[in-house]
């Protein structure tokens, strides 16, 4: 036992304890503790092992800049993964277990994997498990690999809550610095927020032991907060800035206790002041990763905000000035502390769990603790999102912000600014946009780097196990671009993003190849600074929610049907009717419909009106087929192209008056479509002469296809002669349906006799209920999309992007003339005429027959000629046609045309079948159904 | 996430808006003769300029065509302009 | 071919609004909306930008450079009449009405939006869907239309929200 709770001090509550179990031993701590430090306070020391060789670790940091202690903490039956002991705030019935060791972190079965530690060095597996396939090891190592351990189990209510806001001035960071920032800006008017990611402010104020500005350190906190609160600043605690994005966007993850995902507040931000202090940085020697081995500044971290002492007898190695107040402190809170040389030749820490010393050259010296400093290190992060610069300051040894990003300033420790005077005064000038006065440094260091070829293990990144000698491995492999130390190494990655590794790496390097550490610069930082649950970007967009459909009209009419409703291009629509298995369902569908009628619901095909002066010469110009020709009140089918003169939609376009069209595209494209007519209108045509109204939502659209369909619709009594010399085929007419307007069309998608009746969606349950009632006079009723599309295929019809690809063009399909005749420009013109497009090989559209008796040939399947075949296509719609009682499909074949008759080899998934190249046709090819 | 502004509605989410193309070319005229160059050059060409760029966007919620001017690199927005005066 | 019926709830009974956190949130359906547009008709009928308080009907809130919104307002001949492209869509957008002084701030969930930044369009994406937002009334009523298919996954979002608004309060 080495730490131990202080009589009085830190920021705890003493007056109530908390019981807590950690590996299965009971401890106990106090509200304000973090999980480390309740631990620190009841002695423990091992916190962790290490990611590879299984090495016992303490705690090196005290907030976010510890890599050892990841714990996996379970409370009142929900378990979170990978908690950082250091951050965890300790809430009374904790269970926490230590990851990547087993039975507990003091004895590990794996701890004699370092034994290994020789032939485990840095790109050990790329070089080892290649024969004879990496494959073969993946899981065993897998399995070894990793941290924390999902329990699988569903945290109720576990959604982070996600908000917009904005204000005049960001202040990150609620220390010193930070604190007399937000003060001074909300003291000068301005809309503040300030953030802090600790539960109270003062930031490192705590541990400097000084009063401030001749108060004491408490009070001062107290006061700027409260005077921040009255001048409208607001202040946001348990809050961490974990990002900078574009344009003054900064990511706040604020904690709501354990188990609650966190609260994400996307801040749009005038003004960002960067008050996020400064680390400690490592100290590179042999075996400085000893539990026992800790950062001088956690120290007095531990001692002042939580009340704990860490050791008895403490050796400070520190190269620089900062620490001096913390040995004061430690001093005086009955430790026995001695200050070593770092630089009085090689160190090595002794002992295994329990440190028992520290040799400096030949001199000894015995000690529990040993907390180190080589150096401030500017916590830069959010500086380098926005893209601000770093400038290397050989006075401080460090990187310091340098240009800055738009918007951002960075002041006190972050800044470089390690006194409080001067930090001040650049705070106050900072809130006002203003640049401080230089002042003097008080701030001292003798530089102090990692040594390559120097002996023993000596650890660079603890999270992941990287000694100097890996860096120096990497170098001798030519890895010598921190970015690929980084990638070849693992160093600086994981949680850690090294916070604590980087400038360690990159000094290495640097000394390694004889260069000043600028120009060897440091890896890329990214965002999240610490690490966030991947819910916190999430929130309430799931389930239904994430992705959600758009919804018919009519649906809860198909629900009582007893539909079947699945997703079909952005909607959630019937598939089929009834409580037989689809298939079955889909087969009945599809044999009513060719004996009596279907009646289906058709509601999300397009509705969009071109008006306007010039709305004849746009559609003309949007379509493939010439429409100027088109008469009011009739119907033509088409397509649009892209630039490319692939096909991009296909459907009918309707003439209602001299200078109005409405433009029924396919249902899953109507959203497409009208931005694409939108950027045309705007783009090369007067928009003034011309308007795209999308009305598809206002309407509902039912469909009555079938022998008896004009019965049905007969039986509405509609003021409409629907015979078939008074309202032909691609017709349309404007009628009325219990006061509401109403659009018949007569378009067929299936080969029989059609009327398309479009009603505003509100009155369209009526019509519905009136076209089933009409409709069981006639043994006809609703059908789903899935008989729809077996009635289209048996007629050879497409559905642009299955029976289409993004190189199909119209004379593909049959509809060359176009292509040949059409005087006037349209979208995609010169695109049918290129090389590609005059190819003799191109892929047609085909239909193909399979032998008699055979199954339903595959989707997708290819078909393929010559020894070592070759695709020459690909079926792209294949069904069962209860119609013909056999097998049919639609293909893309190459020449496929002039194949009719061809017996072509079907391959599919390693099978091979035949079957014979048909006309996409394969029902009343002459179209008697469809005037009936 | 970035703040673009619509000529029209001012600045607004990213989410809100749809990259169309690079600024600056012109659809050849299709009822002359337009060579296999020039077609490929204004159907694929990009000059994808790092720093300053000119491109045309389309704000969805008031699908305003416009052309705007941005660096690439810094992400600074230098100006908006819609496209049915720029004519660009 | 699948049967995904049970994964997405049957329409809610919106006719009962939605409450909470001193809000109410209420599907409202006006007798008409109309898509005006023409090269001159913000001139002639400015319309509402955010965040003009729209109040009584009928009203017209502006979408585009070209194009405004009526609601109940007249009924017109629909077509393009040499002045302007008119077009009825009233049952292309459902219309939500929240209520309470928390409205702005479920708002606010879904879009960035702010009093202090005006705009002259209503028009907007808001929880990943097309939008107009307004304030009707005054500034603690909002106004809201979606495209009708979309009425659900409103309904349930502003549900989502407040109930979250609920627990972190």
């Amino acid at each position: 036992m080495t730490g131990r709770r202080t009589e009085s001090g830190g920021l705890i509550d003493r007056g109530t304890t908390l019981r807590f179990r950690f590996d299965g031993r009971a401890y106990t701590g106090h509200p304000g503790d973090t999980l480390a430090s309740a631990l620190l306070a009841n002695g423990v020391r091992v916190l962790g092992r290490s990611f590879k060789y299984h090495r016992p670790r303490g705690v090196w940091g005290a907030w976010f800049d510890d890599p050892n202690a990841i714990f996996d903490v379970a409370l009142e039956g929900n378990e979170i993964p990978n908690c950082p002991a250091t951050t965890t705030p300790l809430v009374e019935g904790m269970e926490a277990r230590v990851v990547n060791a087993w039975p507990s972190a003091r004895r590990d079965v794996k701890g004699g994997l370092d034994l290994l530690h020789r032939w485990l060095g840095a790109g050990f597996y790329y070089k080892t498990f290649i024969w004879p396939d990496w494959h073969l090891f993946e899981p065993s190592i897998r399995r070894m690999a990793g941290l924390g351990a999902l329990d699988g189990k569903e945290i109720p209510d576990y959604v982070a809550d996600q908000i917009h806001d904005a204000c005049d001035l960001l202040v990150v960071g609620g220390g010193a610095a930070g604190l007399a920032a937000a003060r001074a800006a909300a003291e000068a008017g301005q809309d503040v927020v300030l953030v802090e990611d600790h539960p109270e402010l003062g930031g490192g104020l705590y541990r400097s032991g000084e009063s401030v500005e001749g108060k004491a350190r408490a009070e001062w906190v107290t006061e700027q907060g409260a005077t921040i609160a009255k001048n409208g600043g607001r202040i946001l605690t348990g809050t961490t800035a974990f990002g900078v994005y574009d344009h003054g966007l900064v990511g706040l993850a604020t904690e709501r206790g354990f188990a609650r995902a966190p609260r994400l507040t996307r801040m749009r931000a005038r003004r960002v002041v960067m008050a996020t202090g400064a680390l400690d940085r490592p100290m590179t020697f042999a075996d400085n990763d000893r539990p026992g081995v800790m950062s001088l500044q956690a120290a007095a971290e531990y001692l002042t905000r939580y009340g704990v002492l860490v050791g008895r007898r403490i050796a400070v190695l520190s190269n620089n000035s900062a620490g001096e107040a913390a040995i004061e402190a430690l001093r005086a809170a009955g430790a026995e502390v001695t200050e070593a040389d770092p630089g009085a030749g090689p160190i090595r820490a002794l002992g295994g769990k329990r440190l028992s010393g520290v040799r400096m050259g030949e001199k000894r010296l015995e000690c529990d603790t040993l907390l180190v400093s080589s150096g401030l290190t500017p916590v830069v992060h959010l500086w380098r999102h926005a893209g601000g610069k770093l400038d290397w300051s050989d006075e401080k040894s460090a990187f310091v912000p340098g240009a800055a990003p738009q918007g951002m300033m960075a002041i006190g420790a972050a800044n470089g600014t390690f006194d409080l005077e001067p930090a001040l005064a650049e705070a106050r000038a900072a809130a006002l946009g203003k640049p401080a006065a230089p002042t003097g440094n008080s701030y001292s260091i003798r530089p102090l780097w990692p040594e390559p070829g120097t002996k023993g293990r000596q650890w660079i990144d603890f999270q992941h196990d990287v000694t100097l000698k890996d860096v120096e491995l990497a170098a001798r492999e030519n890895y010598i671009s921190v970015e690929h130390l980084k990638r070849y190494t693992t160093l600086g990655m994981a949680g850690d993003q090294g916070k604590t590794s980087n400038m360690a790496g990159l000094a290495a390097m640097a000394a390694i190849q004889g260069k000043p550490i600028p120009e060897v610069g440091t890896t890329t930082f990214r965002p999240p600074f610490v690490p966030v649950p991947l819910e916190l970007y999430h929130g309430a967009r799931r389930g239904q929610l994430l992705n959600p459909l758009k919804r018919l009209v009519l649906e809860p009419q198909h629900r009582q049907a007893g539909a079947a409703l699945g997703e079909y291009g952005g909607w959630l629509r019937p598939g089929w009717y009834g409580p037989k298995p689809a298939d079955q369902a889909v087969r009945d569908e599809v044999l009513m419909a060719r004996k009596t009628a279907g009646i289906f619901d058709g509601s999300p095909l397009g509705k969009i009106e071109v008006m306007g002066p010039d709305a004849e010469a746009f559609v003309n110009f949007i379509y493939y087929n010439t429409i100027a020709t088109l008469q009011p009140g009739h119907i033509r089918y088409g397509f649009m192209l892209t630039e490319s003169g692939a096909i991009y939609d296909d459907g009918v376009i309707a003439r209602l008056g001299p200078e109005r069209f409405v433009i029924s595209c396919s249902s899953a494209h109507v959203d497409g479509v009208e931005a694409m007519l939108e950027s045309w209108r705007q783009d090369g045509n007067d928009p003034d002469r011309l308007f795209v109204h999308d009305a598809t939502q206002h309407w509902a659209t039912v469909t009555v296809t079938g022998p008896k369909a004009r019965e049905i619709v007969g039986a509405l009594g509609l003021p409409l002669d629907l015979t078939r010399a008074a309202f032909p085929h691609m017709t349309l007419r404007e009628s009325d349906f219990a006061g509401s307007p109403l659009r018949v069309a007569r378009v067929s998608f299936t080969g029989d006799v059609s009327f398309e009746l479009s009603l505003r969606a509100t009155k369209a349950a009526d019509l519905w209920t009136a076209l089933i009632d009409a409709g069981a006079q006639h043994d006809a009723g609703p059908i789903g999309i899935e008989a729809l599309s077996v009635l289209r295929a048996e007629k050879g019809f497409i559905v642009v992007g299955k029976d289409t690809d993004g190189e199909t063009m119209p004379q593909d399909l049959g509809f060359g003339i176009p292509r040949l005749k059409k005087k006037s420009a349209f979208v995609g013109d010169r695109g049918l005429h290129t090389e590609a497009a005059n190819d003799p090989n191109r892929r047609q559209l085909v239909g193909l027959t399979a032998p008699e008796g055979s199954p339903t040939l595959p989707t997708g399947a290819h078909l393929v000629t010559g020894d070592r075949p070759r695709s020459e296509g690909i079926i792209t719609s294949s069904y069962f046609s209860p119609t013909l009682d056999r097998p049919i499909a639609l293909a893309l074949l190459e020449r496929g045309a002039a194949r009719q008759g061809e017996t072509v080899t079907v391959w599919h998934m390693g099978q091979v079948r035949t079957a014979t190249v048909a006309p996409p046709c394969a029902l009343d090819p002459e179209g008697g159904r469809l005037d009936a | 996430m970035q703040l673009f502004p619509c000529p029209f509605c001012g600045p607004r989410d990213e989410r809100e808006f749809h990259f169309a193309a690079e600024a600056g070319k012109t659809r050849p005229d299709t009822t002359g003769a337009v060579s296999e160059a020039d077609w490929a050059a204004y159907l694929y060409d990009r000059r994808n300029d790092k720093g300053r760029v000119r491109e045309v966007w389309m704000h969805l919620p008031c699908r305003e065509v416009f052309v705007m001017e941005r660096d690439s690199v810094s992400m600074e927005v230098l100006g908006t302009t819609a496209f049915r005066k720029a004519g660009a | 071919m699948r049967d995904d019926s049970r994964k997405w709830d049957a329409p809610p009974d919106d006719s009962q609004p939605l409450t909470g956190m001193g809000m109410t949130v209420a599907r409202v359906w006006p007798t008409r909306q109309l898509l005006i547009s023409a090269p001159d008709v913000l001139a002639r009928m400015p319309g509402a930008g955010w965040p003009d308080v729209v109040t009584g009907a009928p009203y017209t809130l502006c979408l585009r450079r070209d194009r405004v919104l009526e609601v109940d307002g007249p009924a017109r001949e629909e077509g393009w009449d040499g002045v302007q492209a008119v077009t009825d869509v009233s049952d292309a957008y459902a219309v939500f009405r929240i209520e309470g002084p928390q409205a702005l701030a479920l708002c606010r969930r879904g879009t960035e939006v702010s009093l202090a930044r005006p705009s002259r369009s209503v028009a907007r994406q808001m929880f990943g869907l097309s939008a107009f937002l307004y304030p009707w009334e005054n500034e603690e009523r909002f106004c809201l239309h979606v495209p009708r298919a979309h009425a659900q996954a409103l309904w349930q979002m502003l549900a989502a929200h407040m109930g979250q608004m609920q627990r972190s309060a």
